[in-house]
């Protein structure tokens, strides 16, 4: 299996002054297609700004990274869109989805801005049914469940078949039920090849990654086994 | 009541920029409203104010004949109910001088005997009989020669200084009107030239209401005053409307229209404002607030946000209005509203404020009903429907953002309002002001089917042998005065035979005359006089009384329809004075230059057939400010919609456009989207004024202004593309800014918005 992302000596500071602060600090990384890396970490340490310059959408003091070979600390605006309309899915916590769609209109979004539309709305029809959305596909996000939204959120990210899944404490808005129906989810998505980067807090993350890395001071480092 | 101001005034200054650009909403719309009420409070109420200031007298009798004024004075104690008199001696075609000016128009008018005076003085002071060599000059004049009180006039030879500038609301001013009046005290005269004679007197009635009895005893005792004539204030009010009463009901009419459209974008705008809270309305009612409270709040931070905005709005209008209303006041001889104003300003910023607190405090009060889970869910989101399994791409971004658009309702409703009430009242401005110019320059519109006149009648058959010339006639033109209401003037127009060959305004009712004892009566002469079918018309001329049957009303906007059509043989009956000139109609595909050109060189030159309005540059001028001030205002309100629409989108969609651009939208789809959103506002918006223009605003700016004519005011396809693509540009523009503000911001700082 390929790298698929590869990133080193990454640095991200905030602030000046008496309150600069380097949230990363020579982080590396590397996921290879087909496996689910998990990060954890406490509140604040720096997961989610890692997963935003993983996906260009904030930009590296220091460091190197490539996505699916393209290296995104160099690459311009437009290209850094290009490279996430057709590499990186992105799933966030609070789900994302724009409210005045459907589920299955929310699903084909990404589809639009690649000009596959026809490809597109066959793939994300597939998703649906793959992943057992169909009633919520004709539905508003208000009026499903939680774990409906993350999973229309999760077709979302794979309907242009992307390299890399990146996804942002995908759990943390669910219950238990459906936090491990999404995990699960998330593991089925790595084993039909992508890469996936889990950020989360929720515990149960390290059962179905096949790395769970801890994000201390900036860096990160192997975790125990749970 | 406390906790709810205090609660408002915590909101409205946690979020400045919002409230800023609702502020700004508030204050365009009171300066649309302020700039409305100062000109149609103005020009509804100069002609009472200046009439009182100036103490109009109640009547003016003019004479031919110069008597003295014992004669006259006679003659005016016979009558019953006369409360005060003066007599002047008014001298015509004065040539006047001063500051590198001169007219030959001038009319001296000797303050002869009696104290009251008819005019206003409103710089200096008035003349008396112990100064000499002192006078006071009227203020059209003052104005066009650039004289001020101290300057010297030239009188002929004679030298004079301006004591005092007046007005005097008996007539428009110079140079709208012929003469410049000025002034002058008889003492000095007679003391160098003998008591001087009167031709002119003034009358002020104990009760005006008695004026019919009192003009009928006049004329019983008038034995020894040649061609006496009588203008009573109601005469003098028909007077100026004839020189611009059509305009100036227009433009107040104009003006109460935008008062309208101010009010309903005001309450669109505050609408809006609270759809965009619908959430926190939600967790409010979850917080345990009541409806009441809820409710309260709103209105409370509405009010609060409006009254200062609305103060500096409506302020701003009425100083931007003020300057040319008074223009063109002055040049009707009227007065501004001065403090008069104030009341009414005041109460347009309480209104603004009621208006904008109902607006705030209904939508919360319907909302705070609602389960408040459904209302922290979607607020005003539509509810879906229902699809098919189908899943389709969507149409694209521009689609995209459209639904996005059409997804808050009642804020694209409130939108598509606050612009269509703009789109409306700038389509309504346009048209006046087409219509306007045709008015001044296309005869077509009166009615008028001939292209020339030719004083000569004897070349009848020379000019009839011009090509294209399709037909030639006599026509007589006269003014009178209605026999039973003295001061009210008419006008005769009389052709032999048929007069729609020549002259053919719109039949509203009966026929066309056919006899030498009928009339057809312009709709405005019979509103005036209360004349139906088969009343009786009875026409003062010169030299007798002409009766005429009224057989038919017109839709004439001719001298504002206070004219009647007849055939020749009672007129010239009663006024054997009067000539005939010839009407040519052309062909219709006839060049009028070039029959212009021939008709002049067979020694008959011939005169273009004129509009209804005064030709009069400056006053047309003074009319063109008023309606660029008033278009400006809404112009500026109606960027603002629009450009709030937006923002309120884009703030909004803060989060939804960054997840776009984080799953790959780039600068032209985040462009594609606004230009959706602004086409989905945009649209509808021209269609909605463009309906509402051509079906409420132009009939009733037509009726308010003339109920007596039918007007075109309704727009053109010119004036439609104008506005069209003006409001194209608008939203194109407003969709590149925004598009611009989205791209600037990285996108984290949009996906933390939620």
């Amino acid at each position: 299996m390929g790298v698929v992302v590869r990133a080193t000596g990454l640095v991200k500071v905030y602030g000046a002054g008496a309150a600069r602060r380097r949230v990363l600090d020579g982080a590396a990384l590397e996921v290879a297609a087909g496996e689910l890396v998990a990060v954890v970490g406490p509140s604040g340490s720096g997961k989610s700004t890692l997963l935003h310059v993983l996906a260009g959408l904030d930009r590296l003091d220091d460091g190197a990274i490539e996505v699916a070979g393209a290296p995104v600390h160099r690459l311009g605006e437009r290209a850094l869109t290009r490279l996430r309309r057709d590499q990186i899915g992105l799933v966030f916590q609070s789900f994302h989805l724009v409210p005045e769609l459907t589920g299955a209109e929310n699903v084909v979004l990404p589809a639009r801005a690649n000009g596959g539309g026809a490809a597109g709305a066959t793939r994300a029809r597939a998703l649906i049914e793959q992943l057992g959305l169909v009633d919520a596909a004709t539905r508003r996000p208000a009026e499903l469940s939680g774990g409906e939204q993350q999973r229309l959120a999760i077709a979302r990210a794979l309907v242009n078949e992307p390299a890399l899944v990146l996804a942002d404490e995908p759990t943390g808005n669910l219950d238990d039920a459906a936090g491990a129906a999404v995990l699960e989810l998330l593991r089925s998505v790595a084993v039909g090849g992508r890469a996936v980067v889990l950020v989360t807090h929720d515990p149960r993350a390290g059962a179905v990654a096949d790395r769970t890395l801890r994000l201390v001071e900036g860096r990160l480092e192997a975790a125990p086994p749970a | 009541m406390r906790r709810a101001l205090g609660l408002a005034v915590a909101r409205l200054r946690a979020r400045p920029g919002r409230t800023a650009l609702a502020g700004l909403g508030i204050l365009a719309a009171g300066a649309m409203a302020g700039a409305a009420l100062t000109v149609s409070f103005g020009l509804a109420t100069g002609f009472d104010r200046a009439a009182d200031r100036a103490d109009l007298p109640d009547v003016i009798a003019r004479f031919d004949n110069t008597r003295t004024p014992a004669f006259v004075d006679r003659r005016v104690r016979a009558l019953p109910d006369v409360a005060a008199r003066s007599f002047r001696l008014e001298i015509t075609n004065v040539h006047l001088s001063g500051n590198g000016h001169r007219s030959g128009q001038g009319s001296l008018e000797v303050l002869v005997a009696g104290r009251r005076r008819g005019y206003a003085v409103v710089a200096g002071r008035d003349v008396s009989d112990r100064r000499g060599g002192e006078v006071v000059i009227e203020r059209g004049l003052a104005d066009q020669f650039g004289l001020g009180v101290g300057d010297k006039l030239h009188i002929g030879q004679l030298t004079v200084r301006v004591a005092g500038i007046a007005v005097g609301p008996d007539n428009v001013a110079f140079p709208l009107a012929r003469t410049a009046r000025v002034y002058v005290p008889s003492g000095p005269l007679a003391a160098r030239f003998g008591p001087a004679p009167v031709n002119v007197a003034e009358l002020w009635l104990r009760d005006p209401s008695k004026l019919d009895e009192v003009l009928t005893q006049a004329r019983a005792v008038s034995y020894g005053l040649r061609d006496l004539r009588f203008i009573t204030r109601g005469g003098v009010r028909a007077t100026l409307d004839q020189a611009a009463g059509l305009i100036v009901a227009l433009l107040s009419a104009f003006a109460l229209v935008t008062l309208g459209a101010a009010a309903l974008m005001l309450a669109a705008s505050a609408s809006a404002e609270v759809q965009r809270r619908m959430r926190t309305i939600g967790v409010q009612r979850a917080l345990g607030f009541t409806r009441g409270q809820v409710t309260l709040q709103h209105g409370v931070e509405g009010a609060l946000l409006a009254l200062p905005a609305a103060a500096a709005g409506v302020a701003a209008g009425a100083l931007a209005a003020g300057g040319p209303t008074s223009d063109l006041l002055a040049t009707l001889n009227e007065l501004p509203p001065g403090a008069a104003l104030l009341p009414w300003l005041a109460l347009a910023v309480l209104a603004i404020v009621a208006v904008v607190a109902a607006a705030s405090a209904w939508p919360a009060w319907r909302a705070a009903g609602r389960p408040a889970t459904e209302v922290m869910r979607g607020g005003d989101l539509g509810r879906p429907r229902r699809r098919g399994r189908r899943v389709s791409s969507g149409g694209g971004y521009f689609a995209l953002g459209a639904r996005l658009a059409g997804a808050r309702r009642g804020r694209l409703l409130a939108t598509v309002a606050a612009l269509g009430a703009a789109v409306a009242v700038v389509l309504l401005m346009l048209s006046l002001a087409s219509l306007l110019d045709r008015l001044k320059e296309d005869p077509a519109l009166l009615g008028k089917r001939y292209t020339f006149t030719v004083g000569d009648v004897g070349a009848r058959q020379l000019v009839g042998s011009v090509p294209g010339v399709a037909a030639v006639g006599e026509r007589y033109q006269v003014d009178g005065a209605d026999a039973f209401a003295l001061g009210s003037p008419v006008r005769l127009i009389a052709y032999p035979g048929d007069h729609t060959r020549f002259e053919s305004p719109p039949l509203a009712s009966g026929r066309r005359v056919r006899a030498a004892n009928e009339a057809e009566v312009g709709q405005g002469l019979a509103q005036a006089l209360g004349l139906d079918l088969g009343a009786t018309l009875a026409v003062e001329l010169q030299g007798g009384e002409a009766r005429f049957r009224v057989v038919g009303i017109d839709r004439a906007l001719d001298n504002e329809g206070r004219i009647a059509f007849v055939q020749p043989g009672r007129v010239v009956r009663a006024d054997p004075a009067v000539n005939p000139v010839l009407a040519v109609r052309l062909t219709e595909d006839a060049d009028p230059d070039r029959v212009a050109a021939r008709l002049t060189a067979l020694g008959v030159p011939p005169q273009r057939a004129g509009g209804a309005t005064t030709s009069n540059a400056a006053f047309l001028g003074v009319l063109a400010d008023v309606l660029r001030v008033l278009a400006g205002l809404t112009g500026v309100v109606c960027l603002y919609a629009l450009v709030q629409g937006l923002a309120l989108t884009a703030r909004e969609r803060r989060s939804t456009v960054a997840v776009l651009r984080a799953t790959g939208a780039g600068q032209r789809e985040v462009a594609a989207l606004f230009a959706g959103a602004a086409v989905a506002a945009v649209v509808p918006a021209l269609l909605v004024g463009i309906a509402v223009h051509q079906w409420l605003l132009a009939p009733a700016v037509a009726h308010l202004a003339a109920g007596y004519a039918d007007l075109p005011v309704g727009a053109g396809a010119p004036e439609i593309l104008v506005v069209a693509l003006g409001l194209a540009a608008l939203g194109l523009g407003a969709a590149a800014w925004m598009t611009r503000r989205a791209r600037r911001e990285p996108v984290v700082v949009g996906l933390r918005e939620e």
